[in-house]
């Protein structure tokens, strides 16, 4: 019994921090510009093709320099063309925007990828890693490694750099901050940019280990779940809830998929949530508003 | 700032409340009804689309009472439509009740669903709600995946009327077109009422509302409610139509959609919800007709015609959206008003 939890333990935290990664580029974009895009599943799936596709031509690493690359451009090119136009818009139609924009992205990846699974190439060491005797995937410890440094220099930057101080002053109120001079256009196109990179570096990671089907962006929902756990503007918040969610869904999904009813792992997420968010409405660590009159 | 023609003063409450305030209004929806009632004689083999975007405009309606005028988003839609559709089935199936009394008692069930789904409302709010509704929505299709025993569908009966069994797309049109009139006509009223303006109130400063003397509590649990019994009765119509339901109709993407329809036709208009239901079914149909046609021209599109359905729909949205974020129904205003008022700008 305790090897399971133990092992649950281990698998959980290393699904649960992909899924911090991702959350964590749907924080900071929901942050910046309240915006919750539906998109981000898509913004994985991408990643994960572009990085298979790339892996063909040329070395692992260099694609995926590339990935991101092209992340990027891609997260400042939707700024630029669909979002700028909305800014200031009633906020449920630029949701919906959001949502357009994954159809958009999911078909031209489908269009040019087609709908199978594909896999990278042996890139890691294959085999079975032991960490205190439980035996893991290698690919696990290199994406919760992974996962952890991108979420330390995240974390560095945001501390430190001036385009990072000016996001979380925009974050922190936005007309202040652009009365200070902060540029509202220049930190949405940049948390735009940021989430696409943290959903493509998702998308590598899971591709890795899962292979990329479609039904890797529906880790998007998982992320919006781990997001709303940890308090939607919250980003220490992102990351605990994206390890919460992967542990708890490996852990309890486990047992009860293997002795109750089957099926269970995929909505455990969202009961957590459910009892969570009864007790704690604003999420783990999301701010409270308090309203006056 | 509505526009009307010159001389046309209100006198009195009742002309200001109406709802169809001119001539011209009064004479484009007779003309409107006149013509879906004529519908099986120029729709041909499209009645099929009358029919769905008829049901899904019911549900549309309860989606945007609930979203549009009373502030709540809900990502859970469809799952009070599988509710309904399966609480129909059973009914007319296994109890032997007849049609006319299914419906009703559906949207009873779905509607007492949707109280008890909305009273968290009170604690949670805004996009955490919307999360919380997408929980329900997983839940609700995760139990009935395991109350039906599985992915096998679900057959329906035919709906029979007094003796009169209804076969065709063409009978089963009137009767959407019924309850569609009726659903819609009911929204219309509901809004300008007494507990319209409590929803709007709600919507607007919740708090502020409950100081004024609204009780939250009642009034977004009768929205949710509410929702959801309109919900209820597009998921026992769409029983009924189908005749064969399974739990993936009523999947996450179609509450997705729902909220999709509601915001491309218009939140905050009655007309709404029926112009984005007709909006989103004519575009997606429109594109597996038009699909083939450039299929035929150009051979080399065949592997991606399904994804080129589901760009071109998504290009469209964005388009749409950006051009006009208030939705079709402002579009529309906005046209009238330029119409009227030409060749002047103002």
């Amino acid at each position: 019994m305790s090897e399971f939890l133990l092992s649950g333990l281990l698998n959980g935290l290393a699904v649960g921090s992909i899924y911090a990664l991702i959350a964590l580029g749907f924080a900071l974009l929901y942050k910046s510009t309240k915006i919750l895009n539906l998109a981000h599943g898509e913004l994985v799936l991408f990643g994960g093709y572009l990085a298979i596709a790339l892996t063909r031509a040329v070395p692992f690493p260099v694609a995926v320099v590339l990935t991101l690359l092209a992340a990027a451009v891609l997260g400042f090119t939707v700024e630029r063309v669909i979002m700028r136009p909305l800014f200031g818009q009633p906020l449920l139609s630029v949701i919906i925007v959001t949502l357009a924009l994954g159809y958009v992205v999911r078909g031209l990846m489908v269009g040019i990828w087609g709908g199978s699974t594909r896999n990278f190439p042996q890139v890691l060491p294959g085999g079975i890693v032991r960490v205190a005797g439980i035996p893991i995937q290698p690919a696990g410890v290199y994406s919760a490694v992974t996962a952890a440094c991108l979420l330390l220099g995240f974390w560095l930057f945001f501390r430190y750099s001036l385009v990072g101080i000016a996001m979380r002053a925009a974050a922190n109120d936005q007309l202040t901050a652009s009365t200070l001079g902060v540029s509202l256009r220049r930190v949405f196109a940049y948390a735009w940019a940021f989430a696409s990179i943290a959903g493509a570096v998702g998308g590598i990671l899971l591709g890795l280990w899962l292979g990329v089907n479609f039904a890797l962006g529906f880790v998007g929902l998982k992320a919006l779940a781990a997001v709303i756990l940890g308090g939607l503007d919250s980003i220490p918040g992102a990351i605990l809830g994206g390890v919460t969610i992967g542990i708890i869904e490996t852990i309890a999904g486990g047992y009860i998929d293997a002795n109750i009813i089957y099926g269970f792992k995929d909505i455990t997420a969202f009961v957590v949530i459910l009892l969570v968010l009864l007790v704690r409405p604003y999420g783990l660590f999301g701010t409270e508003h308090v309203e006056r009159l | 700032m509505s526009v009307r023609p010159a001389g046309d003063f209100k006198t009195s409450y009742v002309q200001d409340m109406a709802i169809l305030d001119t001539r011209l209004y009064r004479l484009g929806f007779a003309m409107l009804v006149a013509g879906l009632l004529l519908a099986p004689w120029w729709a041909g083999r499209f009645i099929f689309l009358l029919n769905t975007i008829g049901i899904y405009a019911v549900g549309a309606c309860g989606l945007g009472l609930l979203t549009g005028f009373t502030g709540q988003i809900s990502l859970g839609h469809a799952a009070f439509m599988a509710i309904g559709a399966y609480s129909s089935a059973f009914l007319s199936q296994a109890l032997r009740f007849p049609f006319l009394i299914a419906l009703p008692v559906t949207s009873l069930i779905t509607f007492l669903f949707g109280v008890v789904v909305g009273l968290p409302s009170l604690r949670i709010k805004g996009l955490y709600l919307a999360i919380a509704t997408l929980a329900f929505q997983f839940l609700t299709e995760y139990a009935l995946i395991h109350a039906t025993g599985g992915i096998g569908s679900t057959t329906v009966p035919p709906i029979v009327i007094g003796g009169w069994t209804v076969r065709t797309d063409r009978q089963f049109y009137y009767i959407v077109l019924v309850v569609w009139l009726a659903a819609g006509a009911f929204a219309a009223n509901l809004v300008r009422s007494r507990i319209g303006l409590a929803f709007m109130a709600v919507r607007d400063r919740d708090y502020a509302a409950q100081v004024l003397g609204l009780d939250l509590l009642y009034y977004k649990a009768l929205a949710f409610g509410i929702a959801a019994g309109y919900a209820g009765i597009a998921g026992s119509l769409w029983a009924h139509y189908n005749r064969l339901i399974t739990t993936e109709q009523f999947n996450i993407g179609a509450s997705i959609d729902y909220v999709a329809m509601i915001v491309i036709g218009g939140l905050t208009s009655a007309w709404g919800p029926h112009l984005g239901s007709a909006f989103v079914w004519s575009l997606s149909q429109g594109l597996q007709i038009f699909t083939p046609a450039v299929l035929a021209v150009f051979p080399a599109f065949g592997k991606i015609a399904t994804p080129l359905r589901e760009i071109v729909f998504g290009v469209t949205l964005i388009a749409l959206l950006i051009w006009e974020p208030g939705g079709l129904a402002m579009l529309l205003r906005k046209l009238k008003r330029k119409l009227d008022l030409w060749p002047f700008a103002y």
